[in-house]
């Protein structure tokens, strides 16, 4: 079993998710990236799109991300967006909300 | 027959506990507004705060090379942002602010400093307007329940004002929630971006990240985040504020209306008693002079 570390997605409307995670991918603005326990300290800029959390064994969470940032640090992870949305299913569908997020982005609000 | 005063107070009684009723309601509305807008105030701290985090880790790491939005020019032209709100009724949270803004005007102009004024709710407005201030963007709508978009469209044209050196510094003026009975007006700057102060020096210098992209290109994205997610926070302060005051104001009016009611009563009890006396002491003279008129 992977070791945990820590994740906080957190958007300005509240804290969408907390807790301690085996894997997560994200998407960057160079491409896509895995985090497991230990990685190096980093920033990243996040692309729209989709990040899976892998948690307590055998859970999966998939949340669609309209831009933001993510910072990993001894072991913590930090998701800053400024537009996030817990997807229930598959990938597929947090791509498909990713995208109804960024449109549903009017210019003029 | 009641007599025309009499009729008057009891009229009078009716209005001011019809008023009653309408404040308490706005007062429980407002009660109830304060607390959700308390809890938005704290659910939007944590990304604030780590935001605050990001930047000052990647201004380090980026040489601190000054990005557009920190950069620091000669002020000619100040840009201020003013949170009133879209209703009175809130006591004098409208006033406290708007005197507030005002006196700053005053004093850039005494400096030879020029003013855009970007002025939220209408409130404000109404008052920078007649007393003749140039406003140039208004915005309404906002203050009762502000969401993201809103903070968005203000950062977005405070920022835009300044990249275009329209503007050379950002001010902004909104009322600071401390606590139900405790709000303050205040004035931060918000542009150029001040390097937020480093908590903890040693901690936060140990360690050093990856960057993908670049720090320099990171730093770009997010400043004008943190200019939302600041706005944002100044929004729900706002927010918060407006619905304390007026749920102060409004159990004031109706505490007023009350005492109100309890002295008209006793006035109108004495109107009716002062009747009854009137009425039997013409009964009973005009019965003396019948008994005199038949001996």
């Amino acid at each position: 079993m992977a070791r945990p570390f820590s994740v906080d997605v957190v958007s300005p409307e509240g804290t969408l998710w907390s807790g301690d995670a085996q894997f997560l991918v994200a998407r960057t603005t160079e491409g896509e990236i895995g985090i497991l326990a230990g990685h190096e300290p980093l920033m990243a800029a996040l692309a729209a799109g989709a990040v899976l959390i892998d948690h307590d064994d055998d859970q999966r969470t998939t949340i669609a991300v309209h831009g933001g940032f993510m910072q990993v640090v001894e072991n913590r992870v930090t998701l800053l967006t400024d537009r996030a949305k817990i997807t229930a299913g598959d990938r597929d569908e947090a791509i498909e909300e990713a995208r109804r997020l960024a449109e549903s982005e009017s210019p003029g609000f | 027959m009641a007599s025309a005063e009499l009729r008057i107070i009891r009229r009078r009684i009716a209005s001011v506990s019809a008023t009653r009723k309408i404040t308490r309601a706005m007062e429980l509305i407002a009660a109830s507004r304060i607390v959700k807008a308390q809890q938005r105030v704290l659910q939007s701290r944590p990304y604030v705060s780590r935001l605050i985090e990001v930047i000052s880790n990647v201004g380090r790491d980026s040489g601190g090379s000054g990005h557009l939005l920190s950069e620091v020019r000669d002020v000619s032209t100040v840009g201020m942002v003013i949170i009133s709100s879209d209703r009175g009724l809130a006591g004098a949270y409208n006033a406290n602010l708007i005197r507030m803004a005002e006196r700053a005007i005053g004093h850039h102009t005494l400096e030879g400093r020029d003013t855009r004024l970007f002025v939220i709710g209408k409130k404000a407005q109404g008052y920078l307007r007649f007393r003749g201030y140039r406003i140039d963007q208004s915005f309404n709508g906002m203050t009762d329940q502000p969401n993201y978009g809103h903070a968005r469209a203000v950062a977005n044209l405070v920022i835009e004002s300044y990249v275009s050196e329209e503007v050379d510094a950002v001010e902004v003026f909104y009322t600071d929630y401390r606590s139900v009975l405790h709000q303050v007006p205040t004035r931060v700057e918000l542009l150029p971006v001040h390097p937020p102060a480093q908590e903890s020096e040693e901690e936060a210098g140990s360690v050093s990240y990856s960057y993908e992209p670049s720090p320099e290109e990171i730093l770009s994205r997010i400043l004008p985040r943190y200019i939302e997610a600041a706005t944002f926070g100044f929004l729900l302060e706002s927010s918060a504020s407006e619905h304390a005051s007026r749920q102060r104001a409004m159990k004031a009016a109706t505490d007023n209306a009350a005492e109100l009611t309890k002295v008209l009563t006793r006035v109108a009890n004495q109107a009716r008693q002062a009747e009854i006396t009137t009425e039997i002491s013409e009964i009973v003279g005009g019965a003396e002079a019948l008994m005199a008129s038949d001996r």
